[in-house]
């Protein structure tokens, strides 16, 4: 250890790229004195995959499969950005009912998603039953997803023009009976998160953040929404079909970790009624239109909510049968800011809370970025980048 | 029950040594089955613990760089050594304690401290930042619940009117279960077995989520399997001590048994039904409400007498 | 504010089975739309190779030993396969399909990985032609008669 060759005043606890808090490789230097915690930096890309350069030597359809790989949890809401923006490009639109599945099949998605981050976060503040609770009834949508799509994760529901598969009766009732279960339920967790001595002494006024703070700081999705900001593309930039199905976005003003418990507690229960109203008004029509493996030339931005936040899609293309450019800018990389500034000032203890309190996805913060500090540009070859990405992992 | 056994066979294989190890083994299983139901899961196979056990005894045990070997190899070993040392006073599997003199609970309680304080000494020896702090964390937990657990061991101690295990053991059969007239003090030692053994919510010591294995980290092998042996038969032990003073002592296996299975039952229910504490928590919840708990109890039993 | 608040969630689950799926020992059955191993008609097939290019993961080949007489051999990676069924949607002559049934494909050789479709005598006339190409997988076990 460092301390035994110079006296050093600061003592730092690495968390990561392998620990057990986090379930996906990111490296945090915590700098604590004490049991307190007083700077806190991270360095994300272990897991750059080159996604968006690889989706370029690919056509556009495959190209839908790769990116639906960049997050294991949120898969659809990448491929639904994708295949929006392709669409737009196109100067296609998918048929109605194509657009309501897409919104059903995210909203599941999104229920998943919320459970399994209940779970991860009751876990990190070691309340285990909680943990094995919440997991087990994120199970029932698992199921429902597996008997809906074919897969538990990775749905591949998405067509470029439309969806694969419809939703019959059969489906359409063991969704129902899913959610009948899990109302309830997400209730008693609600219950559990506000009421709970333990939990709350791990999550009440920790991690505040002021609704300037999370403006100033960028965040988005549910830690924004946990400080009071009001921004949700669902409600903000309605896509699919969401115009349809309207969704009320969910906000609380503490800005605490119980807040972002109670806030994506509470978007369950909105995600169960909007899948309630999807299928009871299921529009008629086909599934997909048809679209010729050549795009037009155009660029288009795409935006989606994915469970974390908002999700950015930028779409070039070239005219060609592969994408020219495909930039992706996730929900967790915007939220990483939140939990560096709140992280001083408090326990050891809370910081994979405070961690898991953004809902992090490190496979999303796939990226290289370089801050330019004059004005002068530079084209990177192939060959600069590999070095320096060997530089980088060195 | 009093059976007599040569001291050999008393030591080695019953009720010291390799039945204390078994039985301790045969606890851990029954704990974590059944903080495995309370979680709706199926939980280990009755093997599972020895499987542990007999795996990590097998592996190879590396020692980090900068850190006193006799101090790392020594340690596991004290830590078992303490926790076997003090079943031989406790009334083991409803038997008469194996050694019995006055004042031995409390050489009996030290003995129990032995097995924390080898942990926090081993997370210190070691440089690993993760062991420093879990070292801390350890002893710090050590010194906020020892004294209440010790004077809610006391309670009984004192209506019995003496300090020898086997005494208080006896007192307890011939009278009314102790958790009904001292309620307190049950609640006290038990939150505070549960502290000592490091057990959720009191498991920030060791929180795998913060700081991995806390003073734990750096041992693989054999030094972590004799930890685990010793935290298996701590397990014991302090069942058993807590069956001998609140719930009407031990007279006889079935007994035994039956008692120290109820007092795991509520334990696992415990593990299961609460969020981690911070240390300052612990700490806090020990100083501000534990010790004045057992201190309370301790006046009225004392004003009673 | 209350302490224990899972209380009842606890002490309900000490009376009842736990649900911890036995899956080797039990298994339930699988949805209709599971998507497992691909299966392949080489009657309905056109040799169009559209599944071929639309496949993310390069997971199918298609040879073409008659085209008139139908006479396909369709070979499977299903290791590289990603189980999207892109395949399916882009077939437009439901030559192709996915099973729900045969779904546990992990395997200890990399051979089992390699499914060949077809007519029995065009697989074995690859497979003496494929072996001789350096560099190129051997045909694996030929999968039961789906086909």
């Amino acid at each position: 250890m460092d301390t035994q060759q110079e006296p050093r005043k600061t003592f730092v606890v690495p968390i990561g790229p392998q620990h057990p808090a986090l379930k996906e490789p990111g490296h945090f230097e915590i700098t604590v004195d004490g049991e307190i915690v007083t700077a806190a930096t991270v360095r994300l890309g272990y897991v750059h995959r080159g996604i968006e350069k690889g989706v370029e030597q690919q056509n556009w359809t495959q190209a839908m499969y790769m990116l639906e790989r960049i997050c294991g949890i949120c898969s659809h809401v990448h491929a639904t950005a994708y295949a929006l923006g392709v669409e737009a490009l196109a100067g296609v639109q998918a048929p109605p009912r194509a657009q309501a599945i897409r919104v059903l099949v995210a909203e599941l998605e999104r229920v998943h998603s919320h459970l399994l981050w209940l779970g991860v976060a009751a876990h990190e503040g070691g309340f285990d039953t909680l943990f094995m609770y919440s997991w087990r009834d994120r199970e029932m949508i698992m199921d429902v997803l597996e008997g809906l799509t074919g897969n538990r994760v990775n749905y591949s529901c998405n067509v470029l023009g439309g969806v694969k598969f419809d939703v019959d009766d059969t489906h359409a009732d063991a969704i129902r009976r899913a959610i009948d279960f899990l109302e309830p339920r997400t209730h008693h967790y609600l219950k559990v998160v506000t009421t709970d001595e333990t939990l709350i002494g791990r999550t009440r006024n920790v991690g505040t953040m002021t609704s300037l703070e999370a403006e100033t700081l960028g965040t988005v999705g549910p830690t924004a929404r946990a400080s009071g900001v009001p921004r949700d593309i669902r409600v903000d930039a309605p896509y699919a079909a969401y115009p349809d199905f309207p969704v009320k976005t969910i906000t609380a003003t503490a800005g605490d970790l119980e807040a972002k418990f109670v806030v994506r507690i509470q978007e369950l229960f909105e995600s169960y009624r909007v899948i309630r109203e999807i299928l009871d008004k299921l529009p008629a029509g086909d599934l997909a239109v048809r679209m010729k493996p050549r795009i037009p030339p155009g660029e288009t931005v795409s935006r989606v909510e994915a469970p974390r936040g908002e999700l950015f899609y930028f779409l070039k293309s070239a005219g060609g049968l592969n994408p020219d450019r495909v930039k992706v800018r996730t929900p967790s990389l915007c939220n990483w800011g939140s939990v560096l500034a709140t992280a001083p000032g408090h326990k050891l203890a809370d910081v994979p809370m405070l961690i898991a309190g953004i809902d992090p996805c490190f496979s999303c913060n796939d990226r290289l970025v370089t801050v330019r500090r004059r004005s002068t540009a530079e084209t990177w070859t192939w060959a600069k980048l590999r070095q320096y990405g060997i530089e980088y992992y060195r | 029950m009093n059976i007599e056994l040569p001291p050999l066979v008393a030591l080695l294989f019953f009720p010291g040594g390799l039945f204390l190890l078994s039985a301790g083994t045969v606890y851990e299983w029954a704990d974590r089955k059944l903080v495995a139901r309370f979680q709706n899961r199926i939980g280990p196979r009755w093997f599972q613990p020895v499987a542990d056990v007999v795996k990590l005894l097998a592996k190879e045990e590396i020692v980090p760089d900068g850190v006193n070997p006799v101090l790392f190899h020594g340690l596991p070993v004290v830590a078992l050594v303490g926790t076997l040392t003090a079943a031989l006073y406790v009334p083991m599997a409803g038997m008469a304690p194996s050694y019995s003199f006055t004042g031995d609970l409390i050489v009996t309680l030290y003995l129990l401290s032995l097995m924390t304080l080898s942990m926090g000494l081993a997370g210190a020896n070691t440089l690993d930042r993760f062991s420093l702090i879990g070292a801390t964390r350890a002893l710090t937990q050590l010194f906020s619940y020892e004294a209440p657990f010790l004077m809610a061991l006391l309670g009984p101690a004192i209506a019995a009117g003496s300090w020898q295990i086997s005494h208080v053991d006896a007192y307890a059969q011939g009278h009314w279960w102790m958790v009904l007239t001292q309620p307190v003090g049950f609640l006290v030692a038990l939150v505070g077995l549960m502290g000592k053994l490091e057990l959720p919510p009191f498991d920030s010591p060791e929180a795998e989520t913060e700081i991995v294995a806390g003073p734990m980290t750096e041992y693989s092998g054999r030094g972590w399997a004799l930890f685990r042996i010793g935290r298996d038969v701590e397990l014991l032990v302090g069942l058993t001590l807590m069956a001998a003073f609140y719930l009407g002592g031990l007279a006889n296996p079935i007994e035994f048994v039956l008692k120290t299975g109820g007092l795991l039952l509520v334990t696992a229910a415990l593990q299961s039904l609460f969020c981690r504490l911070r240390i300052d928590q612990t700490v806090g919840m020990w100083w501000r409400i534990g010790i004045l708990l057992a201190l309370a109890q301790l006046f009225l039993l004392a004003f009673m007498r | 504010m209350r302490i224990g608040a899972m209380l009842g969630d606890i002490s309900r689950s000490l009376f009842k089975r736990p649900v911890t799926e036995r899956y080797p020992f039990e298994r339930k059955a699988t949805p209709e739309r599971l998507r497992g191993q691909l299966t392949f008609d080489p009657a309905k097939c056109t040799g169009c190779k559209i599944c071929v290019r639309d496949c993310p993961a390069h997971g199918i080949e298609i040879m073409v030993v008659d085209k008139v007489a139908k006479r396909f051999v369709m070979r499977f990676h299903t290791d590289r396969c990603t189980y999207c069924a892109q395949c399916v949607v882009s077939c437009k002559f439901d030559a192709l399909g996915m099973s729900h049934e045969q779904w546990e494909l992990a395997a200890l050789s990399k051979e089992a990985f390699f499914v060949s479709f077809g007519r029995e005598e065009d697989i074995q006339a690859l497979l003496t032609q494929v072996t001789c190409t350096p560099g190129v997988a051997p045909v694996g076990p030929v999968a039961p008669a789906t086909t």
